[in-house]
């Protein structure tokens, strides 16, 4: 089923002489995890803008073609509606904290407060993502004094708090170490298991094809491949469009030029040890 | 928080300074409004505010107040001259002057730094809202005063990295000034780009939500704060009778 659908959707920034979004023809399935990769500027960040609404209704500028959330376009939706139906996690983490909150606790349970929930219900949902997150050494914080990677986990838990269908995440792990990093895409998995549909902005490459379901490649404004993780990141085109493929999907297509052939592509670190145990159990 | 004044509703608190305001302005002379401060010194000690209290004061009023009252002193002439050496004359009608306004500045500031001590930002704006007052208006007020800081460490950051690329920052005066004025515009514009992203923030967290804001954090008034409250209303009734009426 379609979550959201977008027809010949192009976009054009105030005072912009070139389109930002062109052609774009993208159908969000519910329930799937979406993994947005491309270059810098290939217009990912202004995607997630037009699904979240933020464009035209911040944004101005030029938008021309069909978007539509559930079945209804867009523009139907007040923008507290839309915070409750996508959340939208950004990528700059200094600019998330509402600035009006004076705990941890507090941040998270500001978007719940907008909405009017009863207290004892926020104090519930806000201890079990406190949990969720691992921020119960940090419960007490000013959010100001956080690092950028809890402001990030911060951040996140807050959106995630809304309980929105759709979860727009605009690469979450740019300020944060390996362990973090993990403990975000855990997250993820787990929001992916409750059914949520979820666009995930990243670049890091191999921690996108060992958690999404389906890869949209995007250059130029256009998105210029669409499929499943297995066969986009196993498709060296990828590579012409400024993108990236998988380290151990590269180093198979290394192999193959050396005349080894894997039974398949691998895109995942165990897909790889699978792949590599069986050309030894073949040589044996 | 400990404290029972500090826990009063801010209402409550604010009523207080409400009172001391109108005391102030109705009440002719100014022996009375003098003896305000002293007043406020021992409760600010009672709530548990006493030195931050003469520290705030002294730090912020009462530079502001010497300066008025010389001013004064020397700026209103008349004819009845108390002292005189060279070019500077005291008039009467002038030292009667800045006494009736410093004390009045005195009085009312003393009451407003003692509110702002003993009463939480969060209380202040839960009190607002639970009045009636907009979120939006509740927003700024709170989002001013926990940006102050973040402003003055931004700027501290960006002081710091001009300092690296070899400006000086450090001297006298101009040198200071020369330093300061490059900061302005990266401070400035970094401000407002922000701002940009901070308001996409809050409408992703449903800032715009038509619906009745509400609050985890709860407080109510308890029978003290009516008793207080009752207490300043029937005192300050007895003192218009007997100011206007007697």
């Amino acid at each position: 089923m379609s979550m959201i659908t977008m027809k010949n959707v192009y976009y054009q920034y105030p005072l912009e002489k070139e389109q930002v979004l062109k052609n774009i023809n993208l159908s969000i399935e519910k329930g799937k995890v979406y993994g947005l990769v491309g270059h810098n500027d290939a217009g990912k960040t202004t995607l997630c803008n037009v699904i979240r609404g933020f464009i035209p209704s911040f944004y101005r500028g030029k938008l021309t073609g069909e978007i539509e959330l559930d079945g209804k376009t867009i523009q139907e939706y007040s923008m507290g509606d839309l915070a409750t139906r996508i959340g939208y996690s950004f990528q700059n983490p200094f600019t998330q904290i509402s600035g009006v909150k004076e705990t941890v606790f507090e941040e998270i349970a500001y978007g719940l407060e907008n909405l009017g929930t009863a207290p004892e219900v926020i104090g519930e949902k806000v201890r079990e993502l406190i949990a969720m997150f691992k921020l119960d050494a940090l419960q007490e914080k000013n959010p100001f004094e956080l690092s950028g990677g809890q402001k990030q986990r911060v951040a996140l838990a807050a959106i995630i708090a809304l309980d929105p269908e759709v979860i727009v995440i605009d690469e979450p792990t740019s300020q944060l170490d390996p362990q973090g990093t993990e403990e975000i895409f855990k997250i993820i998995d787990l929001m992916k298991k409750k059914g949520k549909t979820i666009i995930l902005v990243e670049h890091k490459i191999d921690l996108i094809a060992a958690y999404v379901d389906e890869v949209i490649v995007m250059s130029q404004g256009e998105i210029k491949m669409i499929g499943k993780t297995s066969e986009v990141f196993t498709n060296k085109e990828v590579l012409t469009y400024g993108g990236q493929l998988p380290q151990v999907a590269l180093l198979s297509l290394a192999l193959q030029n050396a005349g080894i052939t894997m039974p398949t592509i691998p895109i995942t670190l165990v897909e790889a040890q699978q792949a590599i145990e069986k050309i030894l159990s073949r040589e044996v | 928080m400990t404290n029972a004044i500090q826990k009063l509703y801010p209402s409550t608190k604010m009523s207080i300074v409400l009172a001391v305001i109108l005391f102030t302005l109705m009440m002719p002379g100014y022996i009375s409004q003098y003896s305000v401060f002293p007043i406020f010194i021992i409760i600010a000690f009672i709530s548990g505010v006493g030195t931050k209290f003469l520290s705030a004061f002294i730090k912020s009023i009462f530079v502001l107040v010497l300066f008025i009252f010389v001013f004064q002193c020397f700026l209103i002439p008349s004819d009845t001259v108390i002292w005189s050496k060279g070019i500077l004359t005291l008039y009467k009608e002038g030292l009667e002057a800045s006494l009736l306004m410093t004390s009045k500045i005195i009085a009312i500031s003393s009451s407003l730094i003692w509110f702002f001590l003993v009463t939480p930002i969060k209380d202040m704006m839960f009190a607002l809202e639970k009045a009636g007052f907009s979120k939006k208006f509740t927003f700024v007020i709170y989002s001013t005063i926990q940006l102050i800081p973040q402003m003055k460490k931004l700027s501290q950051t960006i002081l710091e990295a001009q300092k690296s690329r070899g400006i000086e920052t450090e001297g006298s005066l101009m040198i200071r000034l020369k330093a300061f004025l490059p900061m302005l515009g990266p401070l400035v514009l970094s401000s407002i780009q922000q701002t940009e992203e901070k308001v996409l923030a809050l409408e992703a967290r449903a800032f715009s939500a038509t619906v009745r804001k509400s609050s985890y954090y709860q407080m109510s008034k308890k029978p003290v704060d009516y008793l207080v409250i009752s207490v300043i209303f029937i005192g300050f009734m007895i003192f218009v009778w007997w100011r206007f009426f007697k």
